[in-house]
């Protein structure tokens, strides 16, 4: 009898232990949401603000970022203090969510119930759908009251892209970044032959290609790895298309040049047969291995194993910079560049946070004097930085420091750029800035930010989908005809015709608003 | 009800201690297993970070559409059922036969190293495997296709042949956890009393008649167990192994994706807590009639293996 009664208890605690596995995933979210319901009546509403700060009471801001944590950060943390506890009577906590976790730790950061203020966010994090879910607080008040210059400061643009549905629910970065992407490519490799130099388009790019291949046999000429190509949205974007979300990796088309843009997918377009023939043939090639998207380096063009990795102006400055031995250069592919929207990178207030008048207020400071924002990005000056004539900075040790994780402090006026960014950084930067004045046409679409919200089951269906079947299609790596045809069939089972009627309507509000 | 309070008593009077050594185990099980699986409503709802899992509205079964919308949801669950049942069998069994070798060596020095180099692989993350593994199988540079050519073969590019990756993940889930678990069985086939083989060896048992009419039948039990435990577990991929094996190679997905990955991969993208809930919520219920009904199963052929 002992026995049986013993083995019984025995035999619950190993059925609860093969339950636990099974509960697990949801348990990280259960625990805490009881005490959430409480403030939620409350946080919906607006806060009223009423733009007197009141300083009296000395209190400590959390904030969060996405980044692994330097070895030395106590140094920055303890001067940023200082500098805080005298202009606005408070402190502030950086927590580091490491790149490691960030997947599964960013949402729940949101859903804990835990008290904090401020958290980095950005287009890439699913700022719209988490302000949908309402994991932010509303700013419609706040953040004219608390951070006045900043939000004078802020373009008619970016205050309309924090927007979501009505309401402002992030402090955008004032520092403009632009949707230019193309081949960062070495020079130096080339160096001896009769190379002409050119590289305005991807017959240049494939040239190129042909002669890295010839003179270094050795090396990997185009960089592709598990993260997929990027080839194809630059193909459509140098003829002048744009992406229904604003960015890599999509599926859904449109033509900025049209008064009534439709939108349509690599299926239905005219260009997919003549691009799928050109990957055929750089696969054939050789110009990329075979099974590159099973390989997790993605650092080959910076280490000399690649000689062109097809992305964006600011990586371009950071090869440039982290490796000066190498030398760089850029091309836009970019039929018409237009500012990316200014959530790409952006500022939130948690639901919880206790203090949300004095977070703003600290991101007022810190947006707008100098000495506050180069504490904040760069550390003290001569310790963890130091500045050259032109006032560009240069990290003594970065074993021990990296700048600010908070990359949407940054503005045009603040930023520093690092020693070694090229000339042509600045050069293209400016150039942008003349194309977008002088022509409007993508531009336009710069605040048009796509809402999943009603069809989130069919879009995630052909985000997989997409996945699955068009990234080895796009490198070549399945016949283009069969292949392509596969992929229509599974974008249909999955739902496309849903989401793009979605978006299609979507897009036409946003073109009937824009006259 | 008086019947069953009393009974009770008697039994907490007669075990007290026994009782109460249960009592931290039972409480951190109701604390970690019982109170979040409260969690698993999130599965039936919209969720709102502002009003929380009770305060959000229920949306029926819209979070389990997108599992089972192009069918998808079928190929993964059978991918999952087959991997895990193909990684037991071959798992389990070398676990069975290394423990069998170790304790039939005698060189105490011998015996340790041969042990400690089987075990190793426990403690290499799946990242470095999966850097090895594309360094061991790539077209271009891998060793694989530089000794086939150095033979004068013509290499293969195994990342566009789907139907070779089962065996190549088996393969290396046998090579990481049968060390592992051999030590369970290895302290299973200590514990067999020496005088039986002594008896068997003056007899003139040879050793493979010693192996197959003692240990064997001896570890059986633990043999039993170890499965049912690992069937419980059955729906869930081991997810790092996979991601990390396979990255994002979707000529490969076929073949190669499990409940785990196919989540993870789509909700990467639009973090709605809401369908992970569902997924984790579809594992979970299949696992538990999985389990009942292989128990179940045991009981019916012989009581004494049954987990409960």
């Amino acid at each position: 009898m002992r026995r049986k009664v013993v083995s019984l208890i025995l035999a619950a605690t190993m059925l609860t232990t093969i339950l636990t596995g099974c509960g697990s995933k949801a348990s990280t979210t259960a625990t805490d949401n009881t005490n959430e319901t409480a403030t939620s009546s409350e946080a919906s509403a607006t806060p009223k603000a009423s733009g007197e700060l009141d300083t009296s009471e000395e209190v400590n801001l959390t904030m969060y970022v996405i980044s692994d944590r330097p070895a030395g950060q106590d140094v920055v943390d303890e001067n940023i203090n200082k500098i805080l506890k005298e202009k606005l009577n408070c402190t502030l906590t950086i927590n580091w969510i490491p790149w490691s976790d960030y997947p599964n730790k960013y949402p729940l950061l949101f859903s804990s119930g835990e008290a904090f203020d401020m958290a980095y966010t950005g287009s890439w994090l699913n700022f719209t759908s988490l302000a949908q879910k309402g994991a932010f607080m509303n700013l419609d008040e706040l953040w004219p009251a608390y951070a006045p210059k900043n939000f004078a400061a802020q373009s008619e643009a970016a205050q309309q892209q924090a927007t979501v549905d009505g309401h402002y629910y992030c402090v955008p970065t004032m520092l403009a970044t632009y949707s230019a992407y193309g081949p960062v490519y070495r020079t130096d490799l080339l160096d001896g032959t009769n190379w002409d130099g050119k590289m305005e388009n991807f017959e240049d790019l494939e040239k190129y290609l042909d002669l890295i291949k010839e003179k270094h046999p050795e090396m990997e000429p185009l960089d592709i790895y598990s993260a997929g190509s990027e080839l194809d949205d630059n193909y459509l974007w140098s003829l002048g298309y744009m992406s229904s979300k604003g960015a890599n990796n999509d599926f859904l088309f449109f033509n900025p040049e049209e008064a009534n843009p439709k939108l349509f997918t690599f299926y239905e377009c005219k260009d997919t047969t003549p691009f799928l023939d050109m990957m055929a043939r750089w696969n054939e090639k050789g110009f990329y291995p075979k099974s590159a998207l099973s390989d997790t380096d993605a650092t080959k063009t910076q280490n000399g194993k690649s000689a062109v990795r097809v992305h964006n102006l600011d990586t371009f400055a950071g090869y440039s910079t982290t490796h000066r031995e190498f030398a760089y250069s850029y091309a836009n592919f970019v039929k018409h560049v237009r500012h990316f929207p200014y959530t790409q990178d952006a500022m939130v207030i948690s639901n919880t946070s206790q203090n949300p008048e004095r977070a703003l207020a600290v991101w007022d400071l810190i947006t707008s004097d100098r000495e506050m924002f180069d504490a904040f990005m760069y550390g003290v000056e001569g310790t963890t930085y130091t500045l050259n004539e032109e006032g560009q900075y240069l990290i003594t040790d970065p074993d021990q420091y990296a700048g600010s994780a908070m990359w949407s402090a940054r503005t045009n006026e603040l930023n520093r750029d690092a020693v070694g960014t090229p000339e042509l950084f600045g050069e293209m930067k400016q150039e942008f800035e003349k194309a977008i004045a002088a022509d409007d046409t993508a531009e336009k679409y710069a605040s048009f930010v796509i809402d999943t919200s009603n069809i989130e089951t069919e879009y995630a269906a052909c985000q997989s989908v997409h996945q699955q079947y068009w990234w080895p299609l796009e490198l070549g790596y399945t016949d283009a005809k069969t292949g392509l045809a596969e992929y229509q069939k599974q974008m249909e089972a999955a739902g496309l015709e849903k989401v793009r009627t979605e978006l299609q309507g979507q897009l036409d509000a946003y073109v009937a608003a824009l006259q | 009800m008086s019947v069953h309070l009393k009974n009770f008593l008697k039994e907490w009077k007669k075990n007290r201690p026994l009782f109460i050594m249960t009592i931290p185990a039972l409480f951190l099980i109701i604390v970690f297993a019982y109170l979040p699986m409260s969690g698993l409503i999130l599965a039936f709802k919209n969720y709102r970070y502002d009003l929380g899992v009770f305060g959000s509205a229920w949306n029926g079964l819209e979070n389990f559409r997108y599992l089972f919308s192009s069918g998808t949801g079928w190929l993964i669950t059978k991918n999952t059922c087959l991997y895990n049942i193909l990684n037991l069998l071959t798992s389990q069994l070398l676990a069975i036969v290394i423990a069998i070798f170790i304790t039939e060596i005698n060189q105490k020095v011998f015996k340790k190293i041969t042990q400690s180099v089987i075990f190793l692989p426990y403690f290499i993350s799946w990242v470095i495997v999966g850097t090895f593994v594309y360094a061991f199988f790539n077209y271009e540079t891998g060793f694989l296709n530089h000794i086939i050519t150095s033979f004068g073969g013509e290499g293969v590019n195994l990342y566009s042949m789907p139907g070779v990756w089962p065996y190549i993940i088996c393969a290396f889930n046998a090579w990481k956890w049968c060390g592992y678990n051999s030590v369970i069985y290895i302290a299973a086939i200590t514990g067999v009393d020496s005088e039986t083989y002594e008896a068997a060896a003056i007899d003139g048992a040879s050793i493979f008649q010693r192996i197959r009419y003692i240990t064997i039948p001896c570890i059986k039990p633990t043999v039993i167990t170890m499965i049912l435990l690992q069937v419980g577990r059955i729906l869930r991929g081991d997810f790092e192994m996979f991601y990390q094996i396979i990255g994002n190679n979707g000529q490969l997905f076929n073949a190669t994706d499990v409940i785990d990955t196919y989540v993870f991969r789509s909700l990467l993208q639009n973090s709605n807590l809401g369908m992970s809930a569902a997924a984790s919520f579809y594992q979970s219920l299949l696992c538990f009639i999985i389990i009942m009904i292989v128990n179940t199963v045991v009981k019916h052929i012989d009581e004494d293996y049954a987990l409960f």
